[in-house]
């Protein structure tokens, strides 16, 4: 496939062989050295590296965000571009949850909607790149042994196994949705599911603000269900809105509390002078948490090494 | 006037039901008539007639309280859920609602207080989490079971909860007649035991789709949801703990959702909140049948 190369190097260097996906989230307090390898089918683990296999483990957690819907919150202001880390995130969920089980994925589909039209294809294929290259690095003992297996591991695979939905109002939006459970009957090996922000429709333009309510909680209860039903994780991103109250901005989520108060788990990423970090700020299971992060030309990675990071853009 | 009395007296003779002024014109043996049968079918409808006496030595002995396995709030509402009350617990996102449903869970079972019913909206049902919060508690507890090794009394301590997803208010209605044709023809469930504590996570995210607007079905079905777990909780002597979430009231204030007619609706109200960034939350009694509101307490969630 023809795509411009990157003008990041190809040889990055990182301080050891990366497991991927294992998501580290971390709080700033604990330095527990635990790690869980997660193959199970039930547990779809998100997007960004954890472990140093030489090194001494350092300071992880463990997300599993399992049949749950996940909502992202994104520090994006009302009139800019998509920026560039927001949609890795995305992207890199949609690739990792294809890494074949042998190695320590989930072997499966992923079904992209998209509202903004900021799905990047040469962006994809660099992630795709950047995954396999990690894979074969981090197991290299099995490059003579299945060679059918290698086959697979071409990013042309991982981006034909991504199911791509382009939707332009909300009404296209609620039709998906309910399209939605019909197609998964149908495909059964898709394991997320990745709605790039979901509010977009309907910020602008919706006069009834009481029938936005209506219709978000519908759609909410529609993708739990699918969830549970078909065994797979929900990713809805959405925007950051600030609020003036008590004298004070405060970011609050965008469309408001009963919007909040639908998703089971929800990781907020932002910017701390000039490192990104995620914040887990709402989960069943696990408590509140932070870890920092970076976005690098293979995709988002452990906030280790400075070099290759993108810069923040302001 | 002989003639209205003529036709009130026909009317009189053909009626069973208790309408007090066909009665009045009725002649004096039929009215008698009619007077037994009403006494006798009022009966058969709404089950003997209690007086004070009878309700006193009922509450003092039938209906317990369920503590939550929270410090905070079970002294706040005076020693935990009531049986035959519906508790409501309402809160901004991520104050920790969810967590209490999860306490009282393992507590119920725990303590083998009975079997509990979790309907869960939200996909927030976690077995790991119940189990974290069974092992927190496992040192103190000296109930039967103890030479069992500690993987069996897991075992039999999380299968006295029964955890079913809904997710439409359709759906829960289905669930709650099929627990009340259940709980009448005195199936118990899982291990003989009876059923002692329902938790609806979240019945504001069902009821949210179809309440509003200008059509009056979605409040006549939150209404009829009510009257059921009410009558659960009265028939069958649970404790049914829902809860709701808040939406802004004007003035950056917030309020729980659900609206004005709901208010009416749970025998005790709780508002719980989280400062940020920590564990410990601050419980407020919006309302309460016995005890007074307005009184606040702070209690820790344990992870």
């Amino acid at each position: 496939m023809e795509h411009n190369r990157s003008p990041y190097p190809d040889a990055v260097t990182f301080q050891g062989p990366r497991m991927l996906g294992i998501c580290s989230l971390t709080s700033s307090h604990r330095n527990t050295s635990l790690l869980v390898l997660v193959t199970s089918m039930t547990y779809l683990v998100a997007g960004f590296t954890a472990k140093k296999l030489l090194r001494s483990v350092v300071s992880q957690g463990l997300v599993k965000l399992n049949w749950g819907m996940l909502c992202l919150l994104m520090n994006t202001s009302a009139a800019d571009l998509p920026t560039k880390y927001d949609l890795f995130f995305r992207i890199q969920l949609a690739i990792n949850v294809q890494i074949p089980v042998e190695y320590g994925g989930l072997g499966g589909k992923a079904v992209y909607i998209d509202t903004e039209g900021s799905f990047m294809v040469e962006r994809v294929y660099q992630i795709a790149e950047g995954c396999i290259r990690d894979i074969l690095e981090h197991f290299p003992h099995s490059h003579e042994k299945s060679s059918s297996g290698q086959k697979q591991l071409q990013p042309e695979h991982f981006l034909a196994d991504i199911y791509y939905f382009r939707i332009c109002s909300y009404t296209e939006q609620i039709a998906v949705i309910n399209y939605l459970e019909k197609f998964l009957g149908e495909h059964k090996d898709v394991r997320i599911v990745v709605i790039d922000n979901v509010t977009f429709h309907f910020r602008q333009d919706f006069e009834d603000l009481a029938l936005r309510t209506r219709v978000l909680s519908g759609l909410s209860l529609k993708l739990m269900k699918i969830a549970k039903t078909y065994n797979l994780a929900v990713v809805l991103l959405n925007q950051v809105t600030t609020k003036f109250t008590e004298g004070s901005f405060q970011l609050t989520l965008a469309l408001g509390d009963s919007w909040s108060h639908s998703c089971t788990n929800r990781l907020i990423l932002y910017w701390n002078g000039n490192e990104r970090y995620a914040h887990l700020d709402k989960s069943p299971s696990l408590p509140v948490a932070s870890a920092p992060y970076a976005v690098t030309g293979k995709g988002i990675r452990d906030a280790v090494s400075s070099h290759h990071k993108r810069a923040r853009v302001t | 006037m002989a003639a209205a009395g003529g036709g009130g007296g026909g009317g009189g003779r053909a009626t069973t039901s208790g309408c007090g002024l066909k009665r009045r014109y009725a002649p004096h043996d039929q009215e008698e008539e009619t007077m037994n049968q009403d006494q006798s079918s009022k009966e058969d409808w709404c089950g003997r007639l209690w007086n004070g006496m009878d309700l006193l030595k009922d509450v003092t002995e039938n209906k317990h309280v369920l503590p939550t396995g929270l410090e905070g709030i079970d002294t706040l509402l005076g020693g935990g859920l009531r049986q035959g009350q519906l508790t409501e617990v309402t809160g901004p996102s991520s104050s920790g609602k969810t967590q209490v449903c999860l306490h009282s869970a393992s507590h119920a079972a725990v303590k083998h207080m009975g079997v509990v019913m979790y309907l869960d909206t939200s996909n927030s049902f976690s077995p790991s989490r119940i189990a974290t919060i069974i092992d927190g508690t496992n040192d103190l507890s000296d109930q039967r079971g103890f030479d069992l090794p500690h993987k069996e009394r897991l075992k039999t301590m999380m299968r006295s909860i029964v955890c079913k997803s809904v997710f439409d208010i359709f759906g829960m209605f289905e669930v709650l007649h099929q627990l009340e044709v259940s709980l009448l023809n005195d199936k118990v469930k899982s291990g003989g035991r009876k059923i002692c504590l329902l938790i609806v996570d979240s019945i504001s995210s069902l009821l949210a789709p179809i309440i509003g607007g200008k059509y009056p079905q979605g409040r006549s079905m939150m209404i009829s949801v009510a009257m059921i777990l009410k009558k659960l909780a009265y028939k069958h002597n649970l404790s049914v703990l829902v809860t709701n979430h808040m939406v802004s009231a004007g003035n950056g204030a917030v309020k729980p959702a659900l609206g004005e007619s709901w208010k009416a609706v749970p025998h005790v109200r709780l508002v719980i909140s989280r400062e940020h960034g920590s564990n410990i939350c601050t419980a407020t009694v919006l309302k309460h049948t016995l005890l007074a509101s307005g009184r606040t307490a702070k209690f820790v969630v344990p992870s």
